[in-house]
């Protein structure tokens, strides 16, 4: 047998189950973005420095949820598609009738059951495959979504606003003579807060 | 090695797939049409146009759930949507072209060599040459798990030099946008 190359022992490892590479690479790939999009609200002079108290922990926030929710949503998603599929729960029509035929009913349905197992007629193998693929992209997709872009948003803006706010305290803390930077600066304004605004930016205010 | 916490995370999870499972009622496609649509996505829609999909949702989403965010100021919330819309589009463009590119390359210098006429044998140097049954879809998992490898590496690279600079430059354009909007609205209300 030929010595094999690093091409040929890639094959190897991943012509089977590419997901188990896709899984690392993901990852890495969330936190290298992550990393880039820090650098680039730390470099942006534009930016104030409260409000990168919240948008560096939000950034860092979005990578490790992403990753967290990728495992618990995402591959929910797809494990379960994945399930529905192979034990016939999810089916097409012409492959549900040509097991009924050759004697599958019982098991069809079953979690034990395993359609890729049996031998189907060529043509049927190949559309089963083309549906499970079909059904697997759509499960990854939906769970990506809600995922990524749903509940990871949700959670890392709940832990950055909490880290904001620590962050402002902070500042507060270390510099008590400078003018007070205020979380609720633009929200939730006090009558007394609003009038001394007021008084002190508008020259035209009769009153 | 065997892992004791992951190995019962993973077999709490596979029993908790079973139970679902069990519980769903039987699903048959009658529809041919639908049954037609599946098979093409699975077909045709890979990890570029994954991605677009994906960057398309996140900003019929990801802008509104910043904007709702009542925990921070408006200031804050806003310039949080700026820069995840910008971020978004930077990233769904840098993300859908490096993908696109690197599965180009993969499909180039995937070839069967039997297939190759003499001077192109650099076509298959990405081909498992010493594999005795390379099968079609064995084949396809390894252009794919290669494009994913290389695309990290080139990402490696375009995240810095490309996405960051890119998600700055919107940002303040869209904060400088928001700001000339506030501006605007603040003298319409205080000349009325």
């Amino acid at each position: 047998m030929a010595n094999l190359t690093l091409i040929d022992k890639f094959y190897k490892k991943f012509c089977e189950n590419p997901g188990k590479m896709l899984i690392h690479t993901g990852v890495i790939g969330w936190i290298m973005s992550s990393a880039a999009q820090i650098f680039a609200i730390a470099i942006n002079d534009k930016i104030p420095k409260e409000q990168k108290m919240f948008m560096v922990p939000q950034e860092f926030a979005d990578a490790c949820v992403n990753i967290l929710s990728f495992y618990a949503v995402t591959r929910t998603f797809t494990s379960f598609a994945d399930k529905m599929v192979k034990c016939g729960k999810l089916i097409q029509k012409p492959t549900k009738k040509w097991l009924i035929k050759n004697g599958y009913e019982n098991l069809l349905g079953k979690t034990k059951f395993d359609i890729s197992k049996i031998k189907l007629p060529a043509a049927q193998r190949r559309s089963h495959e083309l549906f499970k693929d079909g059904v697997d992209l759509t499960a990854a997709t939906v769970g990506g979504i809600i995922s990524c872009n749903i509940i990871t948003p949700v959670i890392r803006n709940l832990y950055a606003s909490k880290r904001q706010k620590q962050g402002i305290a902070y500042l507060n803390k270390k510099y008590p003579k400078k003018s007070q930077i205020s979380d609720k600066q633009y929200h939730n304004v006090s009558m007394a807060d609003f009038q001394t605004r007021a008084y002190s930016l508008s020259s035209g205010l009769k009153i | 090695m065997a892992i004791p916490g992951i190995n019962s995370v993973h077999n709490f999870a596979r029993s908790t797939i079973y139970k679902l499972v069990d519980a769903m009622p039987a699903v048959t496609i009658n529809s041919k049409k639908l049954s037609d649509s599946i098979k093409w996505a699975g077909q045709h829609i890979s990890s570029p146009q994954n991605r677009l999909i994906l960057g398309a949702t996140a900003l019929m989403s990801q802008p509104f759930i910043d904007l709702n965010n009542k925990r921070v100021d408006e200031e804050t919330r806003k310039t949080s949507a700026a820069r995840t819309v910008a971020k978004i589009i930077a990233g769904t463009t840098t993300g859908f072209f490096v993908r696109y590119y690197c599965i180009k390359a993969i499909e180039a210098f995937t070839k069967d060599p039997k297939t190759l006429k003499e001077g192109e044998k650099y076509k298959s140097v990405l081909y498992p040459k010493n594999i005795l049954r390379v099968t079609k879809k064995g084949l396809k998992h390894h252009k794919m798990a290669l494009g994913t490898v290389i695309s990290l590496g080139v990402m490696m690279f375009t995240n810095f030099l490309i996405d960051a600079p890119l998600t700055k430059i919107l940002t303040n354009k869209f904060v400088a946008k928001i700001k000339e909007n506030d501006a605007k609205k603040s003298k319409g209300v205080s000349d009325g």
